[in-house]
């Protein structure tokens, strides 16, 4: 069986492990003593060495061999975790890091073999308490004297009859000093390719000696056609403990037991042989029925021989499993895996796109409906609202299945802090929430970078130097915030630092500097439009230049890659306090409920995400202020637009009738949109204009309304 | 439109009127011809950017020729049609005209080029002068029409 198709489980895989490893290795910097960190940062070291060795990337497994040595020591006691071990392990992540990315690309993980780092990793273990020997064996060894209680814990192979061509070749092997051991091998019921797993094990158990029998057959665990289980009969001159150890260092395998078969005697009589093969093979013993969890992940088949020609086990399997001994394992977060099937991301688009195309349909017929009449209208009716209901479901679904949490992107942010607080010596504390807040995948895929800008820019910029932090009398450690939530139709992430805030007297100086505005201009700017300066292409206040930011790039990549992806992002910043950028973003991209309004004789969609409230105002209610019209509205002053105005077109309306007034919000701002008329809630689907017409700031988009018409989809957040 | 192709040193050309003169845009652009429809206004943009239709379910933007090249505002009549022009780089556009009359194939010695100077605003989006049964086309150069950058 080729390896290549399993290539990109394993990537996906390396991933996850890779990413488990950074967050368990950061949180073992905080707390160095936690047991259940250092087995889980074991467990991913191992599986990761595992899936290296068996996709045949002997770099990659070299490196993680050496960590997981490291690891096994500091579990074992004999080391104690300290700083540079810590920066060693990240730097080794790297390098991991870089060979996943190398066999991305090419299918090879490349010719560095990080030899400084694996010599590192060495000086840590020599270091220690040089008790080298301890390294891989330690990890069964706890396993095996809390296994030891457990002997009784029977398997199936207990169960297996031989016929006799295989009696036959047992006998042979008995009297040529080699011996015949039983197990039982149970695979996770969270496994997804089990008999890839049970080819891993078969093919680790044939290193050691030859597969007799199993059951089901070879064949049938190669089509999948077992349940978790199953069981095999090798012969062997090693140790039982030695195969056992081979079988459960396939992940995914939750329980190995096994022990000494004995083929004469039927199926019956077991438990007496059992007894007497462990008197016999006293040293094997304790680990005869010990179950084995194997909490690693690892996705590589290898070919298997087929085993002995399989016939049918004579007693059917018993449903009685060896007992899950969950509670011995150290609390694990470990998520139940979910069913799932990995989907192109151009598939679900294609889905979008009919279900857009569906939902137009539908708002034809709605409009179509309206001229029929009679008993048929209301029949036509029933069912138009009934479709609308599928429909509007239908688009949900599809949308929830494009949203993913931003927690596949922020999680890398800690440990991205963490090396900026030792590069730029500034101690410095990231505190994130809301990572479960969903956002389309497309949006997802290119928020990282903004948002790493922003973090970076918090830190570098922002955060003062430890000293001026407690001259300022403020915590030594500064505090990064990432927050992310929902806001109607919006996803709001906020990058919030307690720095020094943006000083605008800076800002506007080094803007006259740059020749980005003149002195007079800034004279006449408010602090508002000063900061949105640094937005502007080639901005940078930092005095120095540093690797971090201040390169002039930043701020200005930022809001053009938001705007891209029709967000925006803003400021808010006291001096001495500290900023927030607080980024917006639409939680859907596609399909929007809207409210249809009449300017003119013309027709406009405004977002239902982002209206508050729909007014009825009288004409003499309308108060100037600084020239500007605005409404007094329980207790809030809101400005007014004419919509007619922006949008140039002859309102229809009476001015001394009352004003249709739709008031809409963008963060904590209000506006009033007057419009002409108002027809009533509608299901859209955004169109782009094409390049030509994007100029205009204040159409977000079109729609193609049910008589075929094209109506321009409002943008709010541009008018407020 | 299948058979309509370029064979060998021809080019086909469709004939289209704008007031009193003829033009001929080249066919490999054309992807549609429509009757004159209700046009959606789009606000703030240039004014010869008429604004949006419905092309089988997409958007589509629609320009005036006439207001591009300095002529007088279109006059919708039975005979106005939106040609819908797809390029490689600005995507589709449908552009105003006041009528369709043919499609001809030139030869290319039929073709003449002309050099520019512009005297005539129009003349700036002119590639050639086709002569074709006695009479002149003006042969619109389409990336001149609808630049990259609108």
């Amino acid at each position: 069986m080729d390896v290549s198709q399993y290539l990109e489980i394993f990537l996906d895989e390396t991933n996850e492990h890779l990413q488990n490893l950074n967050t368990q290795i950061l949180s073992l910097e905080q707390e160095p003593d936690n047991m259940d960190t250092i087995n889980e940062i074991f467990r991913a070291a191992h599986s990761l060495k595992g899936m290296a060795g068996t996709m045949g990337y002997k770099r990659m497994q070299n490196l993680t061999h050496d960590m997981e040595n490291v690891f096994s020591e500091v579990r074992n006691g004999n080391i104690t975790v300290k700083a540079n071990m810590i920066d060693i392990l990240f730097q080794c992540l790297d390098a991991l890091d870089e060979y996943n990315t190398n066999i991305r690309e090419s299918a090879d993980e490349g010719t560095n073999d990080n030899e400084p780092l694996i010599k590192q990793l060495n000086d840590i273990l020599n270091g220690g308490a040089g008790e080298e020997e301890a390294k891989e064996e330690a990890a069964p060894s706890k396993e095996e004297a809390a296994g030891a209680a457990q002997e009784n814990t029977g398997g199936k192979w207990q169960e297996i009859s031989l016929g006799d061509s295989e009696a036959a070749v047992l006998t042979e092997a008995l009297h040529q000093g080699q011996k015949v051991y039983g197990m039982t091998v149970k695979v996770q019921e969270s496994c997804i390719l089990k008999a890839a797993r049970a080819f891993l094990v078969f093919k680790a158990v044939e290193e050691n000696g030859e597969i007799i029998y199993s059951t089901p057959s070879a064949q049938d665990i190669e089509d999948e056609k077992f349940d978790l289980e199953f069981s095999l009969i090798v012969v062997t001159s090693d140790p039982l403990a030695d195969v056992l150890k081979a079988a459960k260092a396939v992940s995914e395998i939750e329980d190995v037991v096994g022990g000494v078969y004995d083929f004469d005697k039927d199926s019956a009589s077991v438990k007496q042989k059992n007894e007497t093969a462990k008197s016999e093979e006293v040293k094997e013993a304790p680990i005869k029925a010990e179950p084995v969890h194997v909490e690693t992940v690892e996705k590589a088949p290898a070919k298997a021989e087929p085993a002995a020609p399989a016939e049918p086990a004579k007693q059917p399997p018993q449903p009685a499993a060896p007992a899950n001994k969950n509670d011995r394992k150290p609390a694990q977060n470990k998520p139940i895996v979910n069913r799932t099937v990995r989907v192109d991301i151009e598939k679900l688009d294609t889905l979008m796109n009919l279900v857009s195309e569906l939902i137009i349909a539908k708002n034809s017929l709605v409009s179509a409906s309206a001229s029929v009449e009679g008993s048929a209208g209301s029949e036509v009716n029933d069912q138009i609202e009934y479709l609308e209901s599928v429909t509007t479901s239908l688009h949900e679904s599809v949308m929830k299945v494009r949203m993913v949490p931003i927690e596949s992107v922020v999680t890398k942010f800690p440990r991205m802090i963490r090396d900026l607080s030792k590069k730029l010596d500034k101690k410095m504390e990231l505190y994130m929430s809301g990572e479960e807040t969903e956002l389309d995948r497309t949006v997802v895929d290119e928020i990282g970078d903004p948002l790493m800008h922003l973090l970076r820019n918090s830190a570098d910029h922002g955060l003062e130097s430890a000293e001026l932090r407690k001259e300022r009398g403020k915590p030594e450690v500064g505090s990064i915030f990432l927050d992310a939530y929902q806001d109607g139709n919006n996803v709001v992430i906020e990058v919030r630092d307690d720095g020094n805030g943006i000083d605008t007297e800076a800002v506007k100086n080094k803007a006259i500097e740059r020749g980005v505005i003149t002195p007079e201009q800034a004279e006449m700017m408010n602090e508002k439009e000063i900061v949105d300066l640094l937005f502007n292409a080639g901005f940078s206040t930092a005095k120095t230049v540093s690797d971090v930011s201040g390169r002039g790039v930043g701020l200005d990549v930022v809001k053009s890659k938001i705007e891209a992806l029709s967000g925006e992002v803003e400021v808010k910043t006291k001096l001495g306090e500290g900023s927030t950028w607080i980024i917006r973003l639409p939680l859907t991209l596609a399909i929007i409920q809207a409210l249809m309004v009449v300017i003119g004789e013309e027709k406009y969609a405004i977002s239902l995400g982002s209206i508050q409230t729909l007014e009825d105002i009288p004409a003499e209610e309308v108060k100037l202020v600084q020239n500007k019209e605005v409404i007094h509205l329980r207790d809030i002053v809101i400005p007014l637009i004419r919509m007619s105005e922006i949008l140039d077109i002859q309102s229809n309306k009476d001015p001394n009738e009352n004003l249709t007034v739709v008031i809409v919000k963008k963060g904590d701002k209000l506006a009033g949109l007057v419009v002409d008329e108002l027809i009533g809630q509608q299901e859209i689907v955004i169109k782009s204009m094409g390049k030509y017409i994007n100029k205009c700031k204040i159409i977000s988009g079109a729609t193609i309304l049910g008589d075929g018409e094209v109506a321009l989809i409002l943008d709010t957040n541009a008018l407020i | 439109m299948d058979e309509l192709k370029t064979v060998g040193e021809t080019i086909q050309f469709i004939v289209i009127r704008l007031g009193d003169e003829q033009y001929g845009i080249d066919i490999k652009y054309i992807d549609n011809i429509l009757r004159m429809q209700n046009i959606t206004r789009v606000p703030k943009v240039a004014p010869y950017l008429k604004g949006v239709i419905n092309l089988r379910g997409e958007v589509l933007p629609v320009m005036s020729i006439r207001i591009k090249m300095g002529l007088s505002e279109d006059v919708v009549t039975k005979s106005s049609r939106i040609i819908v022009i797809k390029m490689e780089q600005q995507g589709m556009m449908g552009i105003i005209v006041d009528e369709v009359k043919e499609v001809v194939t030139l030869e290319t010695e039929q073709i003449e080029k002309i050099s520019y100077d512009s005297k005539d605003e129009k003349d700036n989006y002119i590639s050639g002068i086709g002569k074709y049964e006695g009479g002149l086309i003006s042969l619109l150069d389409l990336n001149l029409v609808v630049p990259e950058n609108a």
